[in-house]
């Protein structure tokens, strides 16, 4: 046997393929075979969702369902249900420049130039605003929409940006508070962290939605749809404060100690210092966080509420259409992919960009 | 307000400070007082509350006894008064501690403009400035990570004296250095000091204390044992506590070693 003294030269791509799964005989049918199965898997979803399916509204069900692909003309025929559920017919252009206003919103607070105190206020405010008047009207010559009608994908924006809203701040002030120095200022807030965590956020929804106005003055109540957004803010801020304290404890104590021997706050001190780097910690599973609150909306139809998958169920489940579930989960499917697909990328995004100054 | 005349107020007063940490005694009575313009080299073994000492200057450690007098402000329980000493007090700390998210110029401005409520054009110039006299005003951009240990060091120091400080302590500024970049922290502290700068530094570098050096505190157990002028201390052959033998050999030990060195040469002395 000779000794190989040179290193072999890099092999080319299908030198490589060869070498990765062609080696031996046993490994070539083990491949083939995959790949067969691949292959065929492949062309039976390409088949159903694209080549045999029906797109257009123009034979009815009954065409629709003859066909052997995927019907999608129940998306043509039924998408305004998905997206604006229940919304009035007429005033559904509202809803849909509602979710575009929140997308804005959204998009331009994910941009760096955006974060500074007051530019990130007006966005916000701005935009949540301006989603506000045009879901609700009363005002400007727009006709009076009340929340029980909002509905599909404006409502599961809206709560999953209100939630994150109301919930982040709060999950800030109950990690901090978590780390007082007072025993008993930390031990409470660990105590409702932990009390929150261990109850299930339908029970929550539940409670806020349907116990709490018996508990609840009149004037104190609100409309059913802030109180789940409010029992949906706690739930996200009692496993957010915990990841915001998680990446607390990854800052070096001497940070704080230099901040305070330079004569900085407190406050000073855990804006500037501590939470910038507390957050560049916890980024990974904040993002987490996030994505696992948006699926979770749709957890609302509990209490009544069409949020966009409650919405796709009445949109097979009036008769003529029911036999295109599977459709209409596929096409649901398909809008949360978009929206937490884009979440995580953002996250690779900051994440890229922050170990800039930490190499 | 903390006066800047030097109406013979000491710049720094300490009478019979106590310190505990639960029921261990870190600091046992300890009385001095710095001069403005003074220089003193804390030296002694770990665990001896040098360095408990020196944070209870800025409160980063709070006294459980005796009174600490800074720039004629006592050091209690006042915010008010923690905050206006801690502004004229810089620090520099064995592990830098430099903000790791803001590059250097970042760094150095960050405290005048927030605290000092400084422009931000006004704060930078004077960022530059320091950054010069230690040597590494190419560096303001960068993020501290991207700099060796002894140029992280410098713009710890420059940092600090960006605040426009009348005390500057040092808690082992080269402790945590490789050998090779501990003169180029001392030379910077040389210069500080030859512009009278009032200094209060815990250190090991025997050739530094010679040569900059007011008077040299040798601290053991939470006490001051010896407190002399580096001629004096370096010369004499055994401590106040000659009942201890650890000590006394702790304390001669240092001394010989320091005196293998002559003082022109000192920064190449390293242990």
């Amino acid at each position: 046997m000779e000794m190989v003294l040179v290193a072999p030269p890099a092999p080319g791509r299908l030198e490589d393929l060869k070498r990765r799964f062609f080696a031996t005989p046993l490994q070539a049918v083990v491949s083939l075979a995959c790949l067969t199965i691949m292959v065929f898997l492949v062309w039976k979803l390409l088949n159903w969702a694209v080549f045999s399916a029906v797109f257009t509204t123009s034979g009815g069900p009954e065409a629709c369902q003859a066909a052997a692909g995927a019907c999608w003309s129940v998306i043509a025929a039924r998408w305004r249900i998905i997206f604006f559920g229940l919304y009035p017919y007429e005033e559904q252009w509202r809803s849909a420049l509602a979710c575009v206003a929140v997308v804005v919103m959204t998009v331009l607070s994910c941009i760096p130039a955006f974060w500074t105190g007051r530019r990130i206020a007006l966005v916000w405010g701005a935009g949540t605003g301006l989603f506000y008047v045009l879901m609700k009207g009363g005002v400007l010559g727009l006709a009076h929409v009340g929340e029980e009608a909002w509905g599909g994908l404006a409502l599961t924006l809206f709560i999953f940006v209100t939630t994150c809203l109301i919930g982040f701040p709060l999950a800030i002030c109950l990690a901090l508070l978590r780390r007082s120095e007072l025993p008993w200022i930390s031990r409470t807030t660990g105590l409702i962290i932990d009390g929150v965590r261990s109850l299930p956020l339908i029970s929550i929804l539940f409670t806020f939605a349907v116990v709490l106005p018996f508990a609840l003055p009149q004037w104190l109540q609100g409309d059913k749809l802030y109180r789940v957004i409010l029992g949906s803010a706690l739930f996200f801020s009692a496993y957010q404060a915990e990841i915001v304290r998680g990446g607390m404890q990854g800052v070096a104590t001497g940070q704080e100690e230099a901040a305070m021997a330079l004569g900085m706050r407190y406050w000073q001190r855990i804006s500037r210092i501590l939470l910038p780097q507390a957050m560049r910690n916890a980024m990974p599973a904040t993002i987490n966080q996030f994505v696992i609150s948006f699926k979770e909306t749709s957890l609302v139809v509990i209490v009544g509420f069409f949020e966009i998958l409650a919405s796709g169920n009445a949109a097979y489940g009036t008769g003529e259409w029911r036999f295109a579930y599977v459709e209409v989960y596929a096409f649901i499917a398909f809008i949360y992919f978009i929206f937490v697909f884009s979440l995580s990328r953002y996250g690779a995004f900051l994440e890229r960009r922050m170990s800039v100054s930490e190499r | 307000m903390i006066s800047t005349n030097s109406t013979g107020e000491p710049a720094l007063r300490i009478e019979n400070l106590d310190k505990y940490y639960g029921t261990f005694h870190a600091l046992r009575g300890i009385n001095l007082s710095v001069k403005r313009g003074e220089k003193i080299v804390v030296c002694g073994p770990s665990g001896s509350g040098k360095s408990t000492m020196i944070r209870c200057i800025n409160r980063l450690e709070q006294h459980n006894g005796g009174r600490i007098v800074v720039l004629g402000t006592e050091l209690n329980d006042d915010v008010g008064n923690i905050d206006e000493i801690r502004r004229e007090v810089g620090m520099v700390f064995q592990h830098f501690n430099l903000f790791p998210h803001m590059t250097v110029l970042e760094n150095c401005v960050i405290s005048s403009m927030i605290v000092r409520k400084q422009p931000r054009a006004q704060a930078e110039a004077t960022a530059r400035r320091y950054l010069e006299k230690v040597r590494i005003p190419e560096q303001a951009l960068k993020y501290p990570s991207q700099l060796s240990g002894g140029q992280q060091q410098r713009v710890a120091i420059a940092r600090a004296l960006c605040m426009q400080p009348q005390i500057m302590l040092f808690d082992e500024p080269t402790s945590a250095l490789d050998p090779e970049m501990v003169s180029e922290v001392l030379d910077v502290m040389v210069t500080l000091a030859s512009e009278g700068m009032t200094m209060i530094c815990v250190t090991h570098e025997m050739g530094f204390a010679r040569r900059v050096a007011d008077r040299v505190l040798f601290m053991d157990g939470g006490e001051i044992l010896e407190e002399a002028p580096p001629d004096e201390f370096f010369t004499s052959s055994a401590t106040s506590a000659p009942d201890n033998s650890c000590r006394r050999c702790w304390a001669i030990d240092w001394k010989q070693r320091s005196e293998c060195v002559t003082p022109h040469a000192f920064r190449h002395l390293h242990d």
